[in-house]
């Protein structure tokens, strides 16, 4: 069915409205793109000089997203009328207003043979008019700044510096960078926490390593992760043994065991708490239990009596054992005795394996403590907004932390071996230790091979990690070094290091009371003062 | 396929053509000028030639009766011409019984072409009676009313110069002109044509090309002509746009203008477009053609204060400046 006049103008005129608004639309989102994209380059650019967290990202991505969608949406929502077509396509093709008075004619209809003939002449026209090659789809130059805009925003992703996160492929900075100091500690408590739990099966340092993972993506704030390793830290602590009373109970067993000739040695051993020796001694004690003559075994007898007599806190099972054995020895229940040795020597082994488990909780505890105390500052100077003093302190720290690690070296690598041992405590008394065993300078990490070593229950023992510096004085050259000069140079040397890293003892909490220091200097006497004019009379005759 | 209208706008450029080429024969150099004339004539409006002695004003309006089929008068305007030398009057006569009566002889005025020579030259009174049977298309003489015949075209010629001795037009008789043509001095190949055809021997005839019907008949065509309201709308904007308190006034327009165009303007400015739609072979006025006749429909109908007439500003110069600045409206 033909169209009619009407139709012809109408239609053409909504094509030239489309066609219009196309182009109109393209130019406004390419120039606004153009102008948009700047935004995320800027930002790209600033990322490469301080790398943006994925929730900094987001957030900023997020804004621009929603910013350049209202504009677009805006652009896109405003729709073009036909009577502006018509004004535009009689300019277009200079045909004089015929489609505006057409236009104009269709929407006030009028019952006219001129108006009749006009509308008849635009709609020839409107048939004759190449619509396309008088709108052509435009491609505005912002379009090519754009596309270059996009272009750079790719390549500045993939900038090769070790520094550059490729937003592309969801990369961010993490929301914590640990120092290596900080990664020292915390792989150090990781792998004393895992050989801890192969002994008693619990999953703490995998909740440590979620921890800071997710400490590190931004999932969690650095005072949530502070509390959650002072929840690690406060378990690993829960069921600790009285190690004091414990060395001090073993130490009365051994001297009360070595009385009798066959329980000398298990004695000694225990004595240098070589508890796995100890109860090596006790088993070939038990087996030998036949040749013994009487006399001996009344000696044992009363060696193991004495002995159990000796219990304390956590020794009690072993105290009891030792008993069952006397009493056993006593009633001359020879199977019975051999039996009763043989808890002993169970509860010594079972003694030492909790022992060396605890010591190894407490070093991961430190270890914790000591990435706590890090992070705390940190999170103290990120609140006072100075990044600049952060980034030389995480230089610093890093410089510190290969010390750490240079010292700790040792301990590590046994901690490794300990780990390769699958289930099995890290070292036994009386066993031979690995050449790096053979080697470790005793900084406390792990016990040590050496059988005659002393185990180190208190942990590494604290250094200050102090580098004195030799300074010149005045006059050495001509007067010639006098014992007085030289005294004087010894006091004047001044460490190039601070002491920050000296290990306290002392919680956080306790550190913050005694650190508090909030009374300037100058006003401290004028305090004094006025505490001293304010005091009753009778403390101020005092 | 060509309509009844089609062939009526053919009709329409052919005469129009016709007319304008026989003009030309003795006119050279003023197709503007004629073009102003003969669309004045077609718009039932009247024309104010202005322009310095010897500019062939007068010879155009003479060529221009001799051209259409109507009647010529041709009225010398001067200090001591009287009204009643241009609309008649009434005269004592005798009849064969030898009784007196009155009688009205009728004044040149009553002509289809009526030239004004030097209209600025006679009494206000004088002028007043020649530009009331303009408006009014009749003359009164005692109680009598009389028609005139149409069509009725004034062509009023004034010099701008000599102006000692001279009454100018009030602006309100200024108004009810169509259009203010200015005559301007001919180019030099225009005078090179002027002189080859006057200074030998035998002289250019020109034939009667347009009767007075197909004029009135051509008027009705104009008539006819639609105009859209955007289109429309932009001439009201450009005749509002002369008065110095309106919103459309620009800059000159609110420094020299005392006063703007009367409503005259804006018609004129549409009639004007219709009969340039017709002679560009439109059968709608377009902007365009509104804005090519502006400068002839308003400059007359602007009232200069009194600034711009100590800085001898032109009102041409107020007009276009009008033109461009005033958007079109879609």
């Amino acid at each position: 069915m033909p169209m009619s006049d009407r139709e012809i103008i109408i239609r053409s005129l909504e094509r030239v409205e489309r066609r219009i608004r196309a182009n109109r639309l393209f130019c406004e989102l390419s120039f606004g793109l153009s102008l948009f994209l700047a935004i995320p380059v800027a930002l790209k650019l600033w990322d490469l000089v301080s790398p943006f967290t994925a929730r900094g990202i987001s957030f900023l991505i997020a804004i621009w997203l929603v910013a350049f969608a209202a504009y677009a949406g805006r652009r896109m929502v405003r729709k073009g009328r036909l009577a502006d077509a018509a004004t535009s396509i009689d300019k277009q093709a200079g045909l004089y207003d015929e489609f505006k008075t057409a236009y104009w004619f269709i929407d006030n209809p009028r019952s006219s043979e001129w108006v009749d003939a006009v509308i008849r002449r635009a709609a020839a026209d409107a048939q004759r008019l190449d619509l396309d090659r008088l709108y052509p789809k435009v491609f505005p130059r912002t379009s090519y700044i754009a596309a270059v805009m996009i272009l750079a925003f790719v390549a500045l992703n993939f900038v090769p510096l070790p520094w550059n996160h490729n937003w592309l492929n969801l990369e961010a900075a993490p929301a914590l960078i640990l120092t290596e100091r900080e990664q020292s500690l915390l792989d150090q408590a990781k792998d004393l926490m895992a050989q801890a739990e192969l002994m008693q099966q619990s999953d703490l340092a995998q909740q440590v390593e979620q921890i800071m993972k997710q400490l590190q993506e931004g999932k969690i704030s650095p005072s949530q992760a502070l509390q959650q390793l002072q929840n690690i830290r406060n378990m690993l602590e829960e069921g600790n043994l009285d190690m004091g009373s414990i060395n001090d109970g073993l130490e009365e067993i051994a001297k009360d065991l070595q009385q009798s000739e066959d329980l000398k040695e298990a004695g000694q051993a225990m004595l240098e708490k070589q508890l796995w020796q100890a109860a090596e001694e006790m088993r070939k004690l038990a087996e030998q239990m036949g040749l013994n003559t009487p006399d001996d075994m009344r000696q044992i007898q009363d060696s193991l009596q004495q002995a159990s007599e000796n219990s304390r806190p956590g020794l009690e099972q072993l105290a009891k054992d030792l008993k069952d054995a006397a009493e056993d020895l006593r009633s001359q229940d020879r199977e019975g005795a051999q039996q009763s040795l043989e808890n002993a020597a169970k509860e010594l082994e079972s003694l030492a394996q909790k022992m060396a488990g605890q010591n190894l909780k407490n070093q991961a505890s430190q270890r914790l403590q000591s990435l706590e105390e890090s992070l705390r500052q940190r999170q103290q100077k990120g609140r006072d907004g100075q990044q600049q003093d952060f980034d030389d302190e995480a230089q610093r720290d890093a410089q510190e932390g290969e010390e750490l690690e240079d010292q700790d070296g040792p301990g590590r690598s046994t901690s490794a071996t300990g780990k390769a041992q699958q289930g099995q405590p890290a070292q036994q008394p009386g066993q031979p230790g690995t050449a790096e065993q053979a080697n470790n300078d005793g900084s406390g990490q792990m016990p040590s091979g050496n059988p005659n070593a002393p185990m180190n229950i208190h942990g590494a023992p604290t250094k200050l990690d102090v580098q004195l510096e030799q300074e010149t004085l005045t006059g050495m050259h001509e007067q010639g070094t006098k014992p007085e000069a030289i005294e004087e140079a010894s006091k004047q040397e001044r460490s190039k290091l601070d002491y920050r890293n000296v290990r306290s003892e002392l919680s956080p909490a306790q550190k913050d009371l005694l650190n508090q220091d909030r009374i300037p200097w100058e006003y401290r006497p004028l305090i004094k003062q006025y505490f001293q004019a304010i005091r009753p009379a009778s403390k101020q005759e005092k | 396929m060509s309509t009844a209208i089609d062939r009526q706008v053919e009709t329409f450029q052919e005469q129009f053509k016709r007319a304008k080429e026989e003009v030309s024969k003795i006119i050279v150099g003023y197709e503007e000028i004629i073009d102003g004339v003969l669309m004045s004539l077609l718009a039932n409006g009247h024309v104010l030639l202005e322009g310095v002695p010897g500019l062939g004003k007068t010879k155009l309006v003479s060529t221009m009766s001799d051209v259409m089929h109507l009647r010529f008068s041709r009225i010398q305007f001067t200090p001591d011409l009287m009204p009643a030398d241009i609309t008649g009057t009434n005269v004592v006569q005798e009849n064969a019984m030898g009784e007196k009566f009155l009688e009205f002889q009728h004044g040149p005025i009553f002509s289809n072409i009526v030239l004004a020579d030097e209209v600025n030259r006679a009494t206000p009174k004088t002028q007043s009676a020649l530009l009331e049977a303009m408006e009014e298309k009749s003359v009164t003489v005692g109680k009598q009313t009389y028609r005139l015949d149409s069509p009725f075209f004034v062509l009023a010629t004034q010099n701008p110069l000599e102006m000692e001795g001279t009454y100018p037009l009030p602006e309100a008789q200024l108004d009810r002109f169509f259009m203010k043509l200015k005559v301007g001095y001919p180019t030099v190949e225009s005078l090179h044509t002027i002189l080859n055809r006057t200074t030998k021997v035998q002289e250019p005839a020109v034939g009667r090309v347009l009767e007075q019907s197909e004029i009135l008949e051509m008027r009705k065509t104009v008539r006819a002509v639609p105009i859209a309201r955007p289109v429309q709308d932009y001439a009201i904007r450009i005749t509002l746009a002369t008065h110095p308190k309106a919103p459309y006034a620009y800059p000159l327009t609110m420094k020299y203008v005392r006063y703007g165009s009367s409503p005259r303007g804006a018609q004129a400015l549409v009639i004007g477009g219709k009969i340039r739609a017709l002679l560009s072979s439109r059968l709608h006025v377009s902007c365009e053609d509104v804005r090519s006749v502006a400068l002839g429909a308003l400059r007359h109908r602007i009232l200069l204060n009194f600034e711009g007439e100590a800085e001898r500003v032109d009102t041409d110069t107020i007009i276009r400046e009008i033109l461009e600045k005033t958007p079109e409206a879609s």
